[in-house]
């Protein structure tokens, strides 16, 4: 592999894992930002020394509201850092549907924002494969991010898992209505993406007119 | 205009961030109405005529920035604030362009919020009075605009 494809490897990646940064930051921030509020409410509410049967069922309700948050952000917590420690090791035997469940998580925000709803079709007991998860998230994100963009409002993205061939097969797979969008050959360097997946014994293969993508991975005799 | 009937619309995707922080602002004697998206904002803004905006910027659908632009177009006197929770100088500087009268970064505190809601309100009816005076100026530049000499010989 030439230097080139290194490093450009190498700036998508780190573009990939600001992008997820931000995603998280954002959504924290703003569980943040409810908590403050609702903090500041039962504030309010003894300041104006309101007492009584119906101040306590209003705190009761602003409290559980807290809790809702909190829990909102440990599980986006719990995704980012299975998500950080899966970069530990450059290869493991790995099971997809959990990669693929801690970005669609963590990516969900992207998708919000065109009111894109992203939708998992995974397959249950599907094998461990052996390879590099993050790299896998990584391809999957910026298919995933492409489709976002071509993809008009109120649509839909399936992530779909399932086997064939002695294979583990992601298929990213949109609904609803595309628009004409040109993408330039830099912000989609799709034969990056390709070399990366033949790296990982894939091959990515457009179908549909090129509008839904197959990953095929190896499954891990480990 | 009373300050007690400052009316406020408050524009945030996170239903729960907007609602609570209506109830605060309630409780601080403004009469606060909320809007989920940027096209429920247009809407609302048509029906409410609200003195103040307070407006998030990264929504699903319609972006804030368009929100602001389709306001101050359509509702010059109208005074937006961004309250957002990722704003950077590059937003604030793109907002205050576009006419956003101030740009507050979340989770304000509630106090300061009050503030500026308020002093966003004087800034309107300033800016209503100079609407109205430069209209009635127009009125009476066109009802005077063949008579102009015949005044002017008179006096």
């Amino acid at each position: 592999m030439t230097d080139n494809f290194e490093q450009e490897l190498r700036f998508l990646q780190l573009r990939f894992i600001g992008k997820i940064l931000a995603g998280f930051t954002h959504e924290s921030k703003n569980y943040l930002a409810i908590i403050k509020e609702s903090a500041g409410l039962i504030d309010d509410m003894i300041k104006l020394g309101k007492s009584g049967e119906e101040a306590s069922g209003q705190f009761l309700e602003i409290i559980h509201s807290i809790e809702e948050q909190i829990e909102k952000s440990t599980g986006l917590f719990k995704f980012l850092n299975r998500f950080s420690h899966r970069m530990d090791t450059q290869l493991s035997a790995f099971n997809c549907n959990e990669a693929l469940e801690e970005l669609m998580a963590l990516v969900n925000r992207f998708a919000n924002q065109k009111r894109i709803e992203l939708a998992k079709d995974f397959q249950q007991d599907l094998p461990q494969i052996y390879g590099n998860p993050s790299m896998i998230q990584f391809l999957v994100f910026s298919f995933l991010e492409e489709i976002i963009k071509t993809l008009d409002k109120n649509s839909r993205i399936i992530i779909k898992t399932g086997t064939a061939n002695g294979s583990v097969m992601i298929k990213i797979i949109p609904e609803g209505n595309l628009l004409e969008v040109e993408i330039e050959k830099e912000e989609f360097p799709y034969e990056t993406y390709n070399t990366v997946l033949e790296r990982l014994n894939g091959k990515i293969t457009p179908e549909a007119g090129a509008k839904t993508f197959t990953f095929p991975l190896k499954v891990s005799d480990i | 205009m009373k300050e007690r009937d400052i009316k406020v619309l408050l524009v945030d995707d996170e239903m729960d961030f907007a609602n609570t922080l209506a109830q605060r602002l309630k409780m601080r004697n403004l009469k606060v109405g909320t809007a989920y998206d940027g096209e429920e904002a247009l809407t609302r803004l048509k029906e409410d005529e609200p003195d103040v905006v307070v407006l998030d910027l990264n929504m699903p659908g319609m972006h804030g920035m368009e929100v602001l632009a389709e306001t101050r177009k359509a509702y010059p006197d109208i005074q937006v604030i961004i309250l957002t929770g990722h704003g950077t100088d590059k937003e604030e500087e793109e907002a205050k362009k576009i006419g956003s009268c101030d740009f507050l970064n979340k989770p304000a505190d509630i106090d300061y919020l009050e503030q500026r809601i308020r002093k966003a309100f004087r800034k309107k009816l300033e800016s209503t009075a100079t609407s109205v005076a430069f209209d009635k100026e127009e009125k009476f530049d066109a009802l005077t605009k063949d008579k102009k000499p015949i005044i002017k010989q008179t006096l």
